[in-house]
């Protein structure tokens, strides 16, 4: 059995501890390396799945270690939810491989206790109550029958316990997905876009408990099309467009590769005030109407600006540099890519793409880089 | 360690399949049905007994007014939707990526399935087999034509009864976990099971016949359903009959566990 290290952090049913019937120390060798608990770590490893011509998802390689809410990142259609059944063995790489407790997934007997995972609310049977649901899983995996009431209380189903999941909501059926995910009391998670069709006080829910489940110490994966849903939630970030890694860094160092810090302004006189910005250096863009968006000036020094050459502002806000744009300026060239052409044949036909990450690929594709991809890994 | 016994998961997937209500509506209603079926068989048989004629006497069989082809092919429909459903009902729902993500073997949730189903649908034809015997006999034993357990070929007879429904339910999972999907699995369970080998008759050729012999209904009608066996080559011998019994479940079941473990879901 894997179970957490004293130390790491609060268990997190520490109120109602499972029963460590027969443990069984896993084999390591060693010390576990540097503070990390090697138990925990998802490693993704030259991952590769195509369908026939279509590549799904392109020699992914990272790491996601526990204690940190690590948000997976990626346009529609760039091949997370892929990604994230292969590290779960429900599709088989064509290529790499993926393993959690350093081991794949699939020679696990007992799934739950090692990982909880929401991949997708809706796979349920829509004939169970919620509680019958839970039940069999829980069964399954030799947990006490106590641990259904105990997350379906966690997720705020417990009224509903015995009304069949057919009747449930999309947020009801994610709540009851996350439940589901809670049942093993797992070392690590994984959440498939877990807030799509929670209500407002549901997401923030959520993102507290992803937060709390990192900071026990647990590895938490959680993914999203939306930039913005992780700029609370999540410490680190991995970025994939097309199948391919973009970036695998802290949120701080993604949010720095957007355009810098900006200042909105509005005024009635645009026209005037921009000439005068620019000509202290700031650069501007009218953004149609009275507002402009001035980078390299601070928000002070344009209020001065303003002020003395009497021109009236109505609106003067500094913006953060924005993940958003971050991620949008870095998904775009691959965004791009995918809809002019999906296979290698039509690579070399590309025109430039204004990201080096890129024509960089686009380059690999049409010298057949795959070659050298591993296929050690294949099962 | 505790986690991951094969009784959890005995347990698991026995909570799954009474945890959906058409579990019970089918197996209830249908047990009932049969029986009633044999009750109402039986009593116009006893009422119409004085003016059969001694011919008609001389043929009179007392276990098919119990359960007759008509039974059969209702046991084998119900027990073969029972079983595909149980496997469909995972993939068309979805279920079945988050039952093999808490349970990643996938050998032994598909192991753990058969054997719930098997268990379930035996129990539910030997009730059905013994039902249907001694609702009809109480009633037959008023004409003194009532046959009992004692009798040549009647165990025989009542013991192939029951088994239709497992054979039947472990083909339909086979088939459900081929096609994956509701209304091409029911369809193909009615067509394969019953209602192609419905038109089946001895032949003159001999390769027909023995092709013949190794479908469960076919064989059922012809030998194991009856009393007493005719010697033909033509038809199929008990011990021949037994083995298309055994081949259908097992063949179906080595489908299952191998469609399951090797395609993505």
């Amino acid at each position: 059995m894997t179970r957490f290290r004293p130390g790491i952090g609060p268990r997190a049913y520490a109120r109602r501890p499972l029963p460590r019937r027969g443990n069984r120390p896993t084999a390591r060798c060693g010390p576990p390396p540097s503070g990390d608990n090697v138990d925990q770590v998802i490693e993704v490893n030259g991952l590769t799945k195509r369908y026939g011509a279509v590549t799904a998802v392109h020699d992914l390689t990272f790491t996601v270690r526990p204690g940190h809410v690590t948000g997976f990142l990626g346009p529609n259609g760039a091949g997370k939810s892929t990604t994230l059944r292969m590290i779960v063995g429900l599709n088989r790489p064509t290529a790499g491989g993926a393993t959690i407790d350093g081991r794949p997934f699939a020679r696990h007997r007992a799934g739950l206790r090692h990982v909880g995972a929401l991949l997708d609310a809706a796979d349920v049977h829509g004939g169970r109550t919620a509680a019958a649901h839970l039940r069999a899983l829980a069964a399954g995996n030799g947990l006490p029958r106590r641990r259904v009431s105990e997350v379906l209380e966690e997720v705020g189903l417990e009224a509903v316990a015995r009304r069949r999941i057919g009747g449930f909501s999309l947020g009801m059926r994610q709540r009851l997905g996350i439940a589901a995910a809670l049942l093993g009391d797992p070392p690590v998670l994984l959440f498939d876009e877990p807030v799509n069709g929670l209500d407002p006080e549901g997401v923030r829910w959520a993102r507290g408990l992803f937060r709390r489940l990192a900071a026990e110490g647990r590895t938490v994966l959680v993914s999203s099309h939306l930039m913005s849903e992780m700029e609370n939630t999540a410490d680190r970030l991995v970025v994939i467009g097309r199948g391919e890694l973009i970036a695998e860094e802290s949120l701080a160092a993604f949010a720095a590769r957007g355009a810098g810090a900006s200042v909105v302004v509005r005024t009635p006189d645009a026209a005037e005030l921009a000439a005068v910005l620019a000509l202290e250096g700031g650069s501007v863009r009218a953004d149609g109407g009275d507002a402009l968006t001035v980078t390299g000036l601070s928000a002070a020094r344009i209020g001065e600006l303003a002020h003395q050459r009497r021109i009236m502002l109505s609106e003067l806000a500094p913006r953060a540099a924005s993940l958003e744009q971050a991620f949008m300026e870095l998904t775009a060239g691959r965004a791009d890519y995918r809809a002019g052409a999906r296979t290698d044949a039509h690579a070399g036909h590309q025109p430039g793409h204004a990201t080096g990450h890129a024509t960089g690929h686009q380059t690999d594709h049409a010298t057949g880089r795959r070659a050298g991809a591993p296929s050690g890994g294949a099962r | 360690m505790s986690a991951g016994r094969f009784r959890d998961l005995l347990v698991a997937e026995w909570i799954k399949l009474w945890s959906l209500r058409s579990t019970a509506w089918l197996v209830g209603l249908g047990t009932l049905a049969i029986v009633a079926f044999a009750a109402q068989s039986s009593l116009n048989a006893y009422q119409s007994w004085p003016g059969f004629t001694a011919m008609e006497k001389a043929m009179f069989s007392p276990l098919d007014e119990a359960f007759s082809g008509l039974s059969a092919s209702l046991l084998m429909i119900g027990a073969g939707s029972l079983g595909a459903l149980t496997i469909v009902g995972e993939y068309a729902t979805g279920l079945i990526r988050t039952t093999l993500v808490a349970v990643p073997a996938r050998h032994r949730v598909v192991a753990a399935k058969l054997t719930v189903v098997a268990v379930v649908t035996l129990a539910t034809g030997a009730l059905i087999s013994a039902g249907t015997f001694g609702v009809s006999q109480a009633i037959l034993s008023g004409r003194g034509v009532a046959v009992s357990l004692g009798d040549p070929g009647v165990l025989r007879v009542l013991a192939a009864n029951a088994l239709l429904a497992p054979v039947a339910a472990l083909t339909g999972m086979g088939i459900g976990a081929l096609l994956r999907h509701t209304a091409a699995a029911v369809v193909t369970v009615c067509a394969a099971l019953v209602i192609v080998p419905t038109f089946f008759r001895p032949t003159v050729h001999q390769w027909l016949d023995d092709l013949y012999a190794l479908v469960p209904f076919y064989v059922w009608r012809v030998c194991l359903g009856l009393p007493q066996v005719r010697e033909d080559p033509a038809l199929p011998t008990v011990a021949g009959s037994w083995a298309a019994f055994a081949l259908w479940p097992l063949a179906a079941a080595a489908v299952t566990l191998i469609v399951v473990r090797r395609r993505d879901v």
